[in-house]
C-alpha cells in the first residue's frame, strides 16, 4: 500500500479511537497490520545535500587558490602541491571511515570530493607539464582511479561522476574514431553495487538516482559503441534497449509511486515513443538494410563489428524473452511497450527487402496511435493524469507531424490544433474535478 | 578482520593507486625535462584570434610537413615516429619517417594528418605538443603582444622541447629568443 497513504491513516487513528469509531485494540491491529512506516527526514536530506555540495565548492576553491600566483612557483613545487589536494582529501575518506562510518552525509561528501580531487590533481599536473591531447585517456583514468571510492564509501554521487566519466569517454573515443565498446565492461563494473543496494531496498533514493543515470548513460552508449557496419541496426538495437528498460521496471519495479520513483519504467516509455514517433518518418528507413553494409569498414577492423552483432542481437532478444513473460502475466501496457522490438525488426526486414519505406512508417504510425489511445484512455479509466497527458501528448505530435507531411490548408490545419488545445483543456479539468470530487467524498 | 579494517586496507592500496598516478606523471616528465636532448622547434599560434584559448597557448609546431619517397603508404590518424636532426639555424627538421620507433635514433611519435601523394608530402601532427600552459590573465596578453609585434616586424617564435626516449615535454615558449613570461613584463 501506498507509504503516504499509511502515514494519512496513522494520522487519522487517534481521533478515530478518540471519537469510538475504533477500539484501541483495533487500532492496535491497524498498526501491527500495515507495519512501521518511516517518516520521512527532510533534514537528513538538507544535511547530505549541502555535504555534497560543500564537498563541491571545497574542491573548485582549493584549485581556484592553487591557481592564482601559480607562476611564480617553481616546477616541482606545483607539481608537489597539484597533489596535496587529492591527499587531503583521502585524509578526509580515511577519517569518515574511522570516524564517521554511518553517516551518508560524511560518506557521500568524502566521496565526492576524492573523485573530484583525482581529476584536479591530474589535470593540474597536466597543466605544469604542458601535456596535451589524449582526453579519453584522462577520463579513463580518472573515473577508474575513482570507481573503488564509490564500493569502499558506499556512496551514490561517486557512481554519477564514474557514469559521467565512462560514458563522455566512449563518447570522445567514437569521436576520435576508436573502440568504444570497453564501455559495456566498465558500465558492469557497478553490477555488484546495484545488487547491493536493490537487496537492501530496491525503492530507496540512491539506487533509484543510480537507475535514471544509467538509463540516460546506456541509451548514449547504445549509440556510440556501435560501429554502423550495418546501416539502421540502431532502430532494432533502441526499440529492444527502451522496451527492456520498460519491462524491466514493470517486472520487478513494480510497487514504486510516482514519476521519478520509477526510471526504467518512465525512461524505456518515454524512449518507445520517442523512438516510434521518429520511426513514423520516412528518413530514418532510407538506405538501411543488408543491402547497404558498410564493407569499407569491415574490410578495415572486422573484429570492430563484434559488439554490433552482440548488441543488436542480445539487448531485442532480451526484450522479447520479457515480452512474452509479460504476456503470460497478462500487463496490457507491457505487452504494449514490449511489442517495439518485434515491430522494429519486421519493419527493418520489410524496408531491406521490397526498399520501400512507407510500410515501414505507416507501421509506426499504427504504434505509436495505438499506444497514444490506450494510455489516454486508460489513464483516464485510473484517473492517472500523467498517463492520460502522456496519450494525449503522443497523439498530437502524430497529427502534428502528419500535418507538417500533407498539403492540408491552413484553415484545416488551424482548426485542427484548436480541436487539439480543446482536448487538452477538457481532459485535464474533468480529470480534476474528478478528482476534486473524489477527494471530498473522502 | 572486521569490516572496518577491511575497508582501511581496501582505502590504502586505493590511495597508493591513486597517488602512483600523478607521482609517475611527475618522474616522468621531470626526468624528460633534466635529462632529455634539447630541440628548437619553429612555431606559430594556429590562427592569432584563436591562438589563445584562455589557459593555454595553442601551437602549431614546425616542420608540419615530411618530403616522403613514396606517400601512399601513409593515411589518415596512422600512428608514426619522427626522426628527429637540426637545421644550420639550429632548428629541429625531420630527418625521416619511420612505421616503428627507430633504433639509435631521436624520434617522437607523430600521427599522419594528410598526404599529397603528387608532391611526396605528408602533413602531420606533433601529438600532444601543442600546448603551453599560462596563467588566464597572461595567455590573452601573450596573444595581443604577439599579434602585434608580428604586425610590425616578422618575428619569429619557437618552443624548446626535451626530448628522451620517444617523450618530449614543451620546456618553454620564445618570442625572438626571449622566454614569453619576460617578454610580456
Amino acid at each position: 500500500m501506498n507509504k503516504k497513504a499509511i502515514q494519512w491513516l496513522y494520522g487519522e487513528l487517534p481521533r478515530l479511537v478518540a471519537q469510538g469509531i475504533l477500539t484501541p485494540d483495533a487500532e492496535a491491529r491497524l498498526r501491527t497490520h500495515y507495519g512501521p512506516v518511516e517518516p520521512a527526514r527532510p533534514a537528513r536530506l538538507a544535511v547530505i545535500i549541502f555535504g555534497v555540495l560543500g564537498a563541491l565548492l571545497i574542491g573548485a576553491g582549493i584549485i581556484l587558490v592553487l591557481a592564482h600566483n601559480w607562476e611564480d612557483l617553481s616546477r616541482p613545487v606545483r607539481a608537489v602541491l597539484s597533489i596535496l589536494p587529492l591527499a587531503a582529501a583521502q585524509g578526509l575518506a580515511v577519517w569518515t571511515i574511522l570516524k564517521r562510518p554511518q553517516s551518508l552525509a560524511w560518506r557521500e561528501g568524502s566521496g565526492t570530493l576524492l573523485f573530484l580531487m583525482i581529476g584536479s590533481s591530474i589535470s593540474l599536473i597536466a597543466q605544469t607539464y604542458n601535456i596535451s591531447g589524449d582526453l579519453p585517456g584522462f577520463l579513463l583514468t580518472w573515473s577508474l582511479l575513482g570507481l573503488p571510492v564509490v564500493y569502499l564509501l558506499n556512496a551514490v554521487v561517486p557512481a554519477l561522476l564514474y557514469i559521467w566519466g565512462i560514458t563522455e569517454w566512449s563518447c570522445h573515443l567514437r569521436f576520435e574514431d576508436g573502440f568504444a565498446a570497453g564501455y559495456w565492461p566498465l558500465a558492469a563494473l557497478l553490477l555488484p553495487l546495484i545488487a547491493i543496494w536493490l537487496r537492501s531496498g530496491r525503492y530507496q533514493v540512491r539506487p533509484t538516482l543510480l537507475l535514471w543515470a544509467l538509463c540516460v548513460s546506456v541509451t548514449v552508449a547504445a549509440g556510440v559503441t556501435i560501429e554502423r557496419v550495418l546501416p539502421g541496426l540502431w532502430i532494432m538495437l533502441y526499440a529492444g534497449l527502451f522496451a527492456l528498460m520498460f519491462l524491466a521496471g514493470e517486472f520487478w519495479f513494480a510497487d514504486a509511486e510516482g514519476f521519478w520513483n520509477r526510471p526504467l519504467r518512465h525512461f524505456g516509455a518515454a524512449g518507445v515513443m520517442v523512438l516510434a514517433f521518429m520511426l513514423t518518418f520516412e528518413w530514418p528507413w532510407r538506405e538501411i538494410g543488408w543491402h547497404y553494409w558498410y564493407w569499407e569498414r569491415i574490410h578495415d577492423v572486422s573484429w570492430r563489428a563484434i559488439p554490433d552483432a552482440v548488441l543488436g542481437s542480445l539487448i531485442p532478444i532480451s526484450a522479447t524473452v520479457l515480452l512474452v513473460m509479460s504476456v503470460r502475466r497478462k500487463t496490457p501496457l507491457g505487452l504494449l511497450f514490449g511489442l517495439a522490438p518485434i515491430l522494429a525488426v519486421v519493419s527493418y526486414a520489410l524496408v531491406s527487402l521490397t526498399e520501400t519505406y512507407a510500410p515501414a512508417a505507416g507501421i509506426f504510425d499504427l504504434y505509436l496511435l495505438v499506444i497514444g489511445i490506450w494510455l489516454l484512455v486508460t489513464g483516464i479509466r485510473i484517473g492517472k493524469q500523467g498517463q492520460m497527458n502522456a496519450g494525449l501528448l503522443a497523439i498530437t505530435a502524430l497529427i502534428v507531424a502528419r500535418f507538417f507531411d500533407s498539403d492540408l490548408d491552413f484553415l484545416l490545419r488551424g482548426l485542427i490544433f484548436i480541436a487539439l488545445g480543446i482536448a487538452f483543456l477538457v481532459a485535464n479539468i474533468v480529470m480534476l474535478r474528478r478528482k476534486g470530487a473524489s477527494h471530498e467524498q473522502a | 578482520m572486521n569490516k572496518r579494517n577491511s575497508i582501511l586496507l581496501g582505502l590504502g592500496v586505493v590511495i597508493a593507486a591513486q597517488l602512483a598516478v600523478p607521482a609517475w606523471m611527475i618522474i616522468r616528465h621531470e626526468s624528460t625535462l633534466r635529462e632529455g636532448k634539447v630541440f628548437k622547434f619553429r612555431t606559430q599560434p594556429v590562427d592569432p584570434a584563436d591562438a589563445f584559448r584562455g589557459r593555454y597557448v595553442l601551437l602549431r609546431l614546425e616542420p608540419g610537413v615530411v618530403k616522403v619517397t613514396n606517400a601512399r603508404q601513409w593515411h589518415y590518424n596512422q600512428k608514426a615516429f619522427a626522426v628527429l636532426g637540426v637545421d644550420s639555424n639550429g632548428f629541429a627538421i625531420v630527418e625521416s619517417l619511420e612505421r616503428d620507433a627507430p633504433a639509435g635514433k631521436t624520434a617522437l611519435p607523430i600521427h599522419v594528418n594528410w598526404t599529397e601523394e603528387k608532391n611526396g608530402q605528408v602533413h602531420i601532427d606533433w601529438t600532444g605538443l601543442d600546448r603551453f600552459y599560462m596563467t588566464e590573465k597572461k595567455a590573452p596578453a601573450a596573444e595581443e603582444a604577439y599579434r602585434e609585434h608580428n604586425r610590425i616586424t616578422n618575428r619569429s617564435c619557437h618552443v624548446t622541447v626535451r626530448v628522451r626516449g620517444g617523450r618530449a615535454v614543451i620546456e618553454n615558449l620564445f618570442i625572438e629568443d626571449r622566454p614569453i613570461r619576460d617578454w610580456l613584463k
